[in-house]
């Protein structure tokens, strides 16, 4: 309990820290604001380009208004996890305030969880803000279970935040941005299906797209979230992508959190942690 | 019998070259790994003051950060009151605070305050924070500072900073590297009270300073340890360091009524290395003496039976930045004679 208590201490220490560093920069808060309305709008009034003559074989993407503000609010969800701890690590370094944190007696899961916290308290304003916006000012109405969307938002969120870990691993000992980053962040636009059906990369490029399309973790997020949000399906139905999302956690979590611990101690043997 | 706070036994680290497998199997240029501790081992008891001296890169800083659980030694051990520093590295940073002259270490744009408190969550101090941060901004003169963001302080108060940093969960063992270095003189000797205080208060707490300051070593420590090249040259109180390694003092006397030539006349006999001078009408003469020798009792004996008033006697004893010297050559030295130059 004692444990448990002291966690929540510590992750709200960084939660305040990182909120009273952000109110620092006033304006920067206010403008991502406004540049959220501003991207929904533009989504919005391209989706107009196809009223009234849009027909597709393809349930999800009947809407396509619907379908990107599903998806985009909720890959920048998935993409917080996958990059705000090694970011925050890589920022750490930078700044020279890993030894002074790591001085105190906070354990590397602490640590993981804490430094990326207030990312996901901002992440998920921003997703619910895309939502708010598309409700508020363009009619859209979500079916579906909230807390199944929700649900899907988690574990999608945990499998790339354990790819995450893994790119931290490389940043703590490589101090630089790495290969898997770029990988999964552009990756998962293209191939994951915010934009467009996932089915027509394979359609227009061969199998080997498909292949790609059902490795990324993000793919089976996205397609879950707008089941249920968009064609209402019920947990039973939408229980194939949650299977799925859990075989990756059960295997990326463990595997990313022992890599991790071994960069941490790599870079203590080269006395490589606290530079950048 | 005193029990050790603090037990280093044979601690190395060398820092490898990154890569270096990489480097080797692609036949690429590398350059050979740091050496920046070899065997180093020695024990500070509970609530001493222990120095350690040392020129730049001498490893003072390796070693505190070692004993911090930043870097890991290559070998040997790092004991914290009980609790090894690799495999219990949590119950070692519960009981060590570190302040180093690293400003970068803090949120610039947090306030003195907003700093603090981050921190003193990290350690667990919970309700207790607020007041354990008072307490800490009145000792070290930085109450009026509390709302100042941490970039708009100077370099000073940055450095006060950092040791209310390392005294917020009030921890058993403090490591100071360099505490006094950016204070103005009235600073750093109200630095130096609070050290001597922490260690000698109620709960005692042990402390190991790293310096450049060696009247300052020499004031606050108990013992003294010089490393120089990552090596442990001697461990000793300041006087025994200094009694070891300088055997003379010089001797300075202010005469009246006697000439300066009938002093060299009367002195050169009896003292060695005698120098005279005359300076605001009073003769002056120099000479140097063993520690515990009788020149000083004869040359005063040939001055008073002369006629001559002595105005005034200072002794200039040797101090550790002489021990720290006399290291440094002999390293020197040997690491000449060792690559045959």
């Amino acid at each position: 309990m004692k444990s448990v208590v002291l966690l929540i201490g510590r992750v709200r220490a960084f939660v305040v820290r990182d909120f009273q560093l952000a109110v620092s920069y006033r304006l920067e808060f206010f403008m991502r604001m406004l540049s959220i309305l501003f991207v929904t709008t533009t989504l919005f009034f391209i989706s107009q380009i196809f009223a009234g003559t849009f027909s597709t074989p393809y349930e999800q993407w009947r809407d396509p208004f619907l379908a990107w503000i599903t998806a985009l609010p909720f890959l920048n969800y998935f993409m917080v996890g996958f990059s705000s701890l090694a970011n925050a690590i890589r920022s750490e370094q930078a700044q020279g305030t890993l030894e002074g944190v790591l001085m105190t007696p906070i354990g590397i899961p602490t640590l993981i969880i804490s430094s990326s916290a207030w990312d996901f308290v901002q992440a998920s304003f921003h997703s619910f803000l895309y939502l708010f916006f598309g409700w508020a000012f363009f009619g859209v109405e979500y079916r579906g279970s909230f807390l199944l969307a929700v649900l899907f938002l988690l574990l999608t969120t945990l499998v790339l935040a354990s790819i995450g870990i893994l790119s931290a691993s490389f940043a703590m000992v490589f101090k630089r941005g790495d290969p898997l980053g770029m990988l999964v962040g552009t990756g998962s636009a293209l191939f994951s299906g915010v934009f467009f059906p996932t089915q027509l990369t394979s359609q227009y490029a061969g199998g080997a797209f498909r292949i790609v399309s059902n490795l990324i973790p993000t793919t089976y997020g996205i397609d879950g979230i707008r089941r249920v949000l968009i064609q209402g399906q019920t947990f039973a139905e939408a229980r194939r992508p949650f299977i799925t999302l859990l075989i990756y956690l059960a295997v990326l979590l463990p595997f990313s959190l022992w890599v991790f611990a071994r960069s941490v101690r790599r870079a203590k043997r080269e006395g490589s942690l606290i530079q950048y | 019998m005193t029990t050790a706070a603090l037990s280093i036994q044979n601690v190395s680290k060398t820092y490898p070259v990154p890569l270096a497998g990489f480097r080797r199997f692609f036949r690429l240029k590398t350059r050979a790994p740091v050496v920046a501790l070899t065997s180093v081992s020695f024990d500070v008891r509970e609530g001493e003051i222990f120095g350690l001296i040392g020129r730049n890169g001498a490893g003072k800083t390796t070693l505190a950060k070692i004993i911090a659980t930043l870097v890991q030694p290559t070998e040997g051990s790092v004991v914290v009151r009980g609790s090894d520093s690799v495999r219990d590295e949590g119950r070692v940073r519960e009981q060590v605070g570190l302040s180093t002259a690293e400003e970068r270490s803090f949120y610039w744009r947090l306030t003195v305050e907003q700093n603090l408190v981050f921190f003193a969550r990290l350690y667990g101090l919970g309700a207790a924070a607020r007041s354990r941060i008072t307490e800490l901004l009145e000792l070290l003169e930085l109450e009026e500072l509390r709302r100042r963001r941490f970039g708009e302080l100077s370099t000073g108060n940055k450095q006060r900073m950092a040791v209310a940093r390392a005294l917020l969960n009030s921890p058993p063992v403090l490591l100071l590297d360099e505490p006094t270095r950016s204070l103005d003189p009235l600073a750093a000797a109200s630095m130096r009270e609070l050290i001597g205080t922490l260690a000698r208060g109620t709960r005692p707490v042990t402390v190991l300073l790293t310096s450049h300051n060696l009247a300052e070593v020499e004031e606050l420590c108990d013992r003294v340890a010089v490393i120089s090249r990552g090596r442990i040259r001697a461990i000793d109180t300041p006087g025994h360091l200094r009694a070891a390694h300088r055997q003379h003092e010089r001797i300075r006397l202010a005469l009246g009524g006697l000439s300066v030539e009938r002093t060299n006349a009367l002195l050169s006999k009896v003292v060695e290395g005698l120098e005279t001078s005359e300076h605001a009408g009073m003769t002056q003469a120099c000479f140097t003496r063993e520690l515990g020798d009788d020149a000083l009792d004869l040359a005063m004996r040939a001055l008073v039976e002369a006629g001559a008033r002595i105005v005034s006697c200072e002794t200039e004893r040797g101090t550790l930045f002489d021990v720290l010297e006399t290291f440094e050559r002999e390293t020197f030295e040997a690491a000449e004679a060792r690559s045959g130059v």
